[in-house]
């Protein structure tokens, strides 16, 4: 079974318990101390060791919580927030993007209130890395009105976790936990502490009034939260070292810096380093709701005011002195992408030298980066892995139809656009829902237009089948290849539902790709082994008429074999060994169109030839070659 | 300095001083590469090494969408920091395992610091790189550790014949003894001798080098 690496790290027996954790881990670590029962998560980047590392700690520590991968994010969310109203501390977890899928929940639950400890973790991704967008959640907090914790490193983020728990059980609120990739995927040595949580028994006191409330009720819910978060502020104001400043009392000052979050360390870590005790740092980790006395304060003893955060505007509009407060609205602050130390240490040297401060002793040598642009370096972008099933199908999707639009969804897949095989990426289980959206604004007109929608295991899972059934039942047309590598890849390897694995490794239900499939309405469905291109072809061509077919529909094609990554054993069974004959015309054929990077033009031998420090032997590209030139060695 | 915590310091205290006079409280570390050559194993052995001596570390990793096959870079910050991410011109060390991903990353090398590259001499540095190695006093070396590492039956092991060979030097980040016996207690059973081997073979070549006098 495909397992996430968390054998990483090693204890120091012989000293106090400590490891080198990455931030997801001290997260989880958070977790278990406060006496998390329940945690449920969808993976994504930068959240998906949340999960398996909570279970591994609370393992270690000999606890036994209730822990799921769930099917979404709202799942997710709905999970978490009824264990926490039956009295128990409980946490879901995701990605800053899923926070959207679970908003439907969140909204609501912030009227609704809490019982035990209820922590929203929603991990943001500044750059982006790994998302589809860069938005902010404090901002989602905001519009959900419940607070938000910001920490700037996983050690922060770890103790930010019992607070957080602790604030929503004496306010009764969901408290949202936004850490940025760079808590998550950053790693730093944790000591261990004593667990204080204690676990609770579940009960259920019925209030209608509140679980239940109808519009009258949310009013009178809503004057409450308004109300939670009045006293929540005051909290906030007095909050050290999350919410705190440097000011001397009675100095003033030229500039002073306001951040939350990541920047915050990083622009600590400037000033240590430059040695600038001139320039006072006011640290807002809980910055909503807003501690505006504390802000108020600062903001008095400095002339002028920079604010650097992550990735929005939001203490930025928050401290409302648009004559004082430089960020990005001044246009100090680029509005994208991520503020790493030099972007960081730039700003603040630029807007120095604008104030007519002394500027930083230090400064980026631009010749290093200068000399690098003219080696005219070639641009890596992400691929599939050598042997991934996904590519061979993709080949035999673009072979097949030509002129089709490609719809596709998020997860290693998405990387088919390399194959020219993906068209389109909105969101999670988009492919099938503009795959419809195309079809009905193309039928409008009376052109049928070929549509083929790609999309993977876990995706489907996830929001596959609510798209699947209004296709269904609005008459749509095209094919929909649902790409089955048996696992959730792109985030670590999870197990999927089909599986009947749980997060813990325990026996779960399983549930098929095909019974769903058919459920949805579907009438025509084939499984085939995209490794076998002959075969997946034929079975493109005979979805293709289907599709056509005035008595037809869509039709659906799994392509299903195992992840080269997750199942190292299974995924390849008899080991294929290719070599490049002096056949090879050099016709480019297997790099635009099969894309592998274990194919390279070699200057050596004058044609396409194997790295063979990366081909997985999967044989796949014989079939690809139109001349025949890659033959089994 | 970095605050010591207890055990001696695998680290010579002399090797890293070299950098800019305001960052001597920190040791910066950055290791490149492409996914999938084991760069956050290379990580692992230098932070768990530290943490051995007594030292408190920081880094950053990259996971997710970027793993797949394109550019890697791991940080790694060793003292008293609260962030994670080196700062251009800021590293007093960078190892790469691949040689495009040494160039790309160069910005971040400080004023006579280290950079230890998996390429054969012969490829690396190229004349420009060199020129300007050399005029900011940054020491490098090259060899090809994907080839030893080969040799020795473990492709896959490019990242421990790299680091081993950095480890000859008398200004590589941590001493070959300390970085030995990490390896040892982090290896599973199956693959500790095997690891230990191309360790050893990397240090080898790199003792050669160096006694032949670095470049």
């Amino acid at each position: 079974m495909p397992l996430t690496d968390n054998a990483g790290a090693v204890s120091r027996a012989d000293m106090e318990r400590e490891e080198i954790l990455l931030g997801n881990g001290a997260i989880a670590l958070g977790l278990v101390e406060s006496g998390c029962q329940v945690l449920a998560s969808y993976p994504g980047t930068p959240s998906s060791e949340i999960l398996p590392e909570f279970i591994r700690l609370a393992k270690s520590n000999g606890h036994a919580p209730y822990t799921e991968w769930s099917t979404n994010e709202k799942v997710a969310l709905d999970t978490a927030f009824a264990a926490s109203i039956t009295g128990k501390r409980a946490a879901c977890c995701m990605k800053q993007v899923g926070l959207n899928v679970a908003a439907d929940s969140l909204m609501s639950a912030a009227y609704m209130g809490t019982i035990g400890g209820l922590v929203i973790i929603a991990c943001d991704d500044p750059g982006p890395h790994s998302s589809q967008t860069e938005q902010d959640t404090r901002i989602m907090a905001r519009l959900a009105k419940v607070p938000v914790l910001d920490p700037s490193n996983p050690q922060q983020a770890r103790e930010m976790v019992e607070l957080a728990f602790i604030v929503s059980e004496e306010f009764r609120i969901p408290v949202i936990l936004r850490p940025a990739i760079r808590v998550c995927h950053g790693r730093q040595n944790i000591a261990f502490g004593p667990i204080k949580g204690k676990e609770r028994k579940a009960s259920f006191a019925k209030d209608p009034s509140r679980w239940a409330a109808t519009p009258r009720f949310r009013l009178v819910l809503h004057g409450e939260l308004n109300e939670k978060l009045d006293r929540i502020a005051m909290k906030f104001e007095d909050l050290e070292p999350y919410n705190s400043h440097n000011l001397t009392p009675g100095t003033g000052y030229r500039l002073g810096i306001v951040a939350g979050g990541v920047p915050c360390s990083v622009v600590h870590d400037i000033l240590k380093e430059e040695n600038r005790s001139d320039i006072p740092l006011l640290r807002l980790g809980a910055p909503y709701p807003f501690p505006r006395a504390l802000a108020g304060d600062f903001m008095q003893a400095c002339e002028k005011v920079l604010v650097i955060e992550e990735t929005d505007t939001f203490i930025e509009y928050l401290l409302r002195d648009s004559n004082k407060v430089l960020g990005r609205l001044s246009k100090h602050v680029p509005s994208q992408g991520e503020l790493t130390p030099q972007v960081v240490h730039e700003i603040i040297n630029h807007l120095l030298g604008d104030l007519n401060i002394k500027q930083f002793k230090t400064f980026e040598d631009p010749k290093a980066v200068d000399l690098v642009r003219s080696l005219d370096l070639p641009v890596r972008k992400p691929t599939l892995c050598p042997g991934c099933p996904h590519r061979a199908a993709f080949f035999a999707i673009r072979k097949t139809n030509p002129k089709a639009i490609f719809t596709s969804d998020i997860g290693c897949y998405t990387l088919g656009l390399n194959l020219g095989a993906v068209d389109t990426c909105l969101d999670m289980g988009a492919a099938i829902t503009m795959a419809s959206g195309f079809f009905h604004s193309f039928a409008q007109d009376g052109v049928t237009q070929p549509i083929v929608a790609t999309l993977g295991d876990s995706t489907f899972y996830h929001s596959g089948a609510t798209g699947l059934l209004n296709a269904v039942y609005n008459q749509a047309r095209f094919i929909l290849v649902i790409l089955d590598n048996l696992t959730t890849a792109m985030t670590g390897m999870q197990p999927t539902p089909a599986l009947g694995i749980r997060a813990d490794g325990s026996r779960g239900g399983a549930i098929s790709l095909e019974r769903i499939v058919k459920g949805c309405g579907v009438e025509y469905i084939e499984v085939v082994d995209p490794y076998d291109i002959q075969t997946t072809t034929n079975s493109l061509k005979k979805a293709t008429d289907y599709v056509n077919d005035p008595d037809g529909g869509i039709a659906v094609l799994i392509t299903r074999h195992p992840c080269v990554i997750a199942y190292k054993e299974e995924a390849i069974t008899k080991e294929t060994k290719v070599r490049v004959t002096d056949d090879c015309v050099e016709c480019n054929f297997c790099l635009d169109r099969f894309e592998c990077p274990a194919l390279f033009y070699d200057k050596d031998v004058g044609h396409i030839n194997i790295n063979r420090q990366i081909c997985r032997n999967c044989g796949v590209c014989i079939q690809v070659c139109p001349k025949k030139a890659i033959v089994e060695a | 300095m970095p605050q010591l915590r207890g055990l001696h310091s695998g680290l010579s205290q002399k090797s890293y001083c070299g950098g800019l006079k305001s960052l001597m409280e920190t040791i910066n570390i950055i290791l490149c590469g492409l996914g999938g050559q084991g760069i956050l194993y290379m990580t692992k052995v230098l932070a768990q090494t530290a943490l051995r001596n007594g030292w408190n570390i920081m880094g950053a990793e990259t996971h997710g969408m970027a793993q797949r096959g394109g550019s890697v870079v791991s940080h790694l910050r060793i003292g008293e920091v609260e962030s994670s991410l080196v700062r251009n011109g800021s590293a007093h060390f960078l190892l790469s395992l691949d040689l495009i991903e040494a160039y790309r990353n160069l910005p971040f090398l400080a004023p006579r610091s280290k950079i230890y590259v998996n390429a054969a001499p012969s490829l690396f540095p190229q004349t420009l790189v060199k020129k300007y190695l050399i005029k900011r006093e940054i020491r490098f070396h090259s060899f090809d550790a994907y080839r030893i590492a080969d040799e020795l039956g473990a492709p896959m092991s490019s990242n421990l014949s790299l680091l081993g060979f950095s480890s000859a030097f008398e200004k590589g980040p941590f001493s070959h003894e300390s970085l030995i016996s990490t390896i040892e207690k982090i290896s599973p059973d199956r693959f500790k001798k095997s690891n230990l081997d191309v360790f050893n073979a990397g240090f080898e070549w790199g003792r050669k080098e160096n006694l032949q006098g670095a470049r």
